[in-house]
């Protein structure tokens, strides 16, 4: 009952919190910050959930299992985007070469691949966060 | 298929293992399929290298060049592929496939847990695979961002070994390193700073246009690099963490570290001093000298230090001292026949140390003894692997007909070409101490008696990954006839910039 006012807030707190960081992330190509910024900022959404509401929950709303998934493809996501350009026959990690329309300079989709590959490492980043949040939990214990 | 593979060569060699480390950790609890897939990686790796090298040599010293993103130079990352990238790539893979092979199996007494056996591997790959970027790159900052990967696999490799020495070890080796990745990364910046460029080639031109106006910011840049690849790559005054790093981590890993990671960290040294700076500026600022003679303290004090241990794995560390010596003393001859040693003999040392640390894994395995006078009779009880460890012996005292021979050789003849005695001394004296730090081991292992314990040679792979690199270290000193052209072409590329 004691952080009952710290929970409620939170509760209207951290949803904008997160998705913030996907706003940060995905608008990477054309605005400060990026995928690392943006990556940080959802991992601290739910190292804050787990700090307050107590870190059974945020393990139960993130199990190690996702975190090691969530790690690894993210990473290899950025590799299978950088693929693309192979595929269409111009070197690795193309971009406009390879194809893909670019849109009107400024807007949100005028990045190409790069919000895709932007999203992967901000997934990696994210996730990095709160394993290295829950292991230091962890070793405290 | 073939021709799209065929084009993106430079790129796959590096990327090949990356991938693959990527897919590793959520395979934990399939230990033989992370073990299988580290090893197909590796096997990759070399085949994509082996491949580059046809294609490079087919294009007569062209080198192939290749654009990322296909942003052209001045602004974009550029791998370059010439012999010097395809003969460091080549070593690098190379000596990965059976140091893996020999890891296969073979790491849940040193390491631990099918979890903490998989970030060893996915840490493997990761370190090969930016061994392989150091030696195609042509980017400062590329260069930066994989001595950062290198040297932070490296950390976490020498401390997979669940021993309290092992995360002192590591713990020393991550603050020294950090050290040498900040002068490193300082140094960038001050090129970056005075040529506006990061790629090498542009660089090195506008570095050779400009420098006579900023002399002070010049030679603060020089002493920037050198001194921190000097740390990450142990040259002598600057080593007092390799022992440690190298002696307490796990077998395989000790093999990687000191054949191949330290060989890195010198690979970019030289790139930085011939490809950015030119040998206009090292004259001028006497940098050559300045090599030599650490190179020939290296080699003396590394082989006087190796003298006096009394651990295995501990003698074979400070012996890797005494070898970058030489190869830093190549790298300061400033002609070609001490480059084309140095490339040589980078080669060979990287494939007879994996065989000597492997062989002494190998041993204390099986012993569960660490003390060179406590391994009496191990020839006989194994004698495959002390086999593995005298043929490596032979070739790194520099025996002829041995891997190491041709690399001192050359070495030798180029000190004399650059008319200086001293490095010959250093060179002679640093064989004849070789024998001296390693013949008592082989002495021991074959003409003291053994104890009446069951020591045996270790399991097939294991076997397999000593023969190969064995057979390697005969077969390359008795038909160095190809490996030694291209070490002479690679040599030839950087003494372009002299």
């Amino acid at each position: 009952m004691r952080d009952f006012i710290l929970k409620r807030a939170a509760a209207l707190i951290l949803p904008f919190i997160f998705v913030y960081g996907i706003y940060v992330i995905l608008h990477g190509a054309v605005s400060p910050g990026g995928s690392f910024a943006g990556g940080i900022i959802v991992g601290l959404s739910f190292v804050a959930f787990a700090t307050i509401y107590g870190i059974e929950k945020g393990k139960a709303k993130l199990p190690e299992q996702v975190l090691v998934w969530t790690e690894s493809y993210g990473t290899l996501w950025y590799g299978l985007m950088g693929m693309v350009g192979l595929g269409r026959g111009v070197p690795f990690l193309a971009n406009k070469l390879a194809g893909v329309d670019l849109g009107t300079p400024g807007t949100l989709a005028s990045g190409g691949l790069i919000p895709l590959i932007g999203l992967g490492v901000g997934i990696r980043v994210a996730s990095t966060i709160v394993t290295l949040f829950f292991t230091m939990m962890e070793e405290e214990s | 298929m073939t021709a799209l593979l065929r084009a993106n060569l430079p790129v796959l060699v590096v990327i090949a293992p990356l991938f693959i480390a990527f897919i590793l950790t959520p395979l934990a609890r399939r230990i033989r399929l992370v073990e299988t897939l580290a090893f197909l990686a590796t096997v990759l790796g070399l085949g994509a290298a082996g491949h580059l090298a046809t294609v490079v040599f087919a294009r007569r010293g062209s080198p192939f060049i290749y654009q990322l993103g296909g942003w052209p130079p001045p602004w974009g990352i550029e791998l370059v592929a010439g012999n010097l990238g395809v003969i460091f790539a080549l070593v690098v893979t190379g000596v990965s496939v059976p140091v893996v092979l020999f890891a296969r199996g073979n790491l849940t007494a040193e390491v631990g847990d099918t979890g903490r056996v998989t970030r060893f591997y996915v840490l493997y790959l990761l370190l090969v695979g930016a061994l392989a970027g150091m030696a195609v790159t042509n980017d400062l900052f590329n260069i930066y961002v994989l001595v950062e990967v290198v040297t932070l696999s490296c950390c976490g490799l020498v401390s997979a070994r669940r021993h309290p020495r092992a995360a002192e070890a590591a713990f020393t080796y991550l603050i020294l390193a950090t050290l040498g990745s900040a002068f490193v990364l300082g140094g960038i910046g001050l090129i970056y700073m005075l040529t506006g460029h990061l790629n090498m080639g542009f660089a090195g031109q506008e570095l050779g246009r400009v420098w006579p106006d900023y002399p002070h910011t010049v030679l603060l840049a020089v002493s920037f690099v050198i001194i921190g690849f000097g740390v990450k790559a142990a040259v002598f005054p600057l080593h007092v963490w390799l022992p440690d790093a190298h002696a307490t981590a796990p077998s395989p890993a000790s093999a990687i570290l000191s054949g191949l990671a330290v060989k890195g960290y010198l690979l970019c040294l030289l790139k930085f001093l011939y490809g950015v700076f030119g040998g206009v500026l090292l004259r001028e600022l006497a940098v050559h000298r300045i090599l030599t003679l650490l190179g020939v303290a290296g080699i003396i004090a590394g082989s006087l230090l190796a003298l006096t241990q009394e651990e295995l794995k501990r003698r074979l560390a400070y012996s890797t001292v005494a070898q970058v010596g030489y190869l830093v003393l190549g790298g300061g001859l400033l002609n070609a026949t001490g480059l084309t040693g140095a490339l040589f003999y980078l080669a060979s040392h990287a494939v007879i140390k994996a065989t000597l640390f492997l062989a002494a894994g190998a041993i204390q395995a099986a012993t569960g003894k660490s003390r060179i006078r406590e391994l009496a009779g191990v020839g006989r009880k194994m004698p495959l692997t002390m086999a593995a460890f005298t043929i490596g012996s032979c070739g790194l005292i520099g025996l002829p007909l041995f891997f190491g021979f041709i690399g001192k050789w050359y070495l030798l003849v180029g000190s004399l070409e650059a008319g200086m005695i001293l490095p010959v001394v250093a060179i002679l004296a640093g064989s004849v101490l070789c024998a001296a730090y390693l013949l008592p081991v082989i002495r021991t292992a074959y003409f003291r008696p053994a104890p009446a314990v069951a020591w045996r040679d270790p399991g097939r792979p294991q076997k397999l990954a000593l023969l190969l690199l064995a057979t390697a270290v005969v077969v390359l000193g008795v038909r160095p006839g190809p490996f030694l052209e291209l070490a002479r072409k690679a040599a030839a590329e950087l003494m372009a910039f002299v």
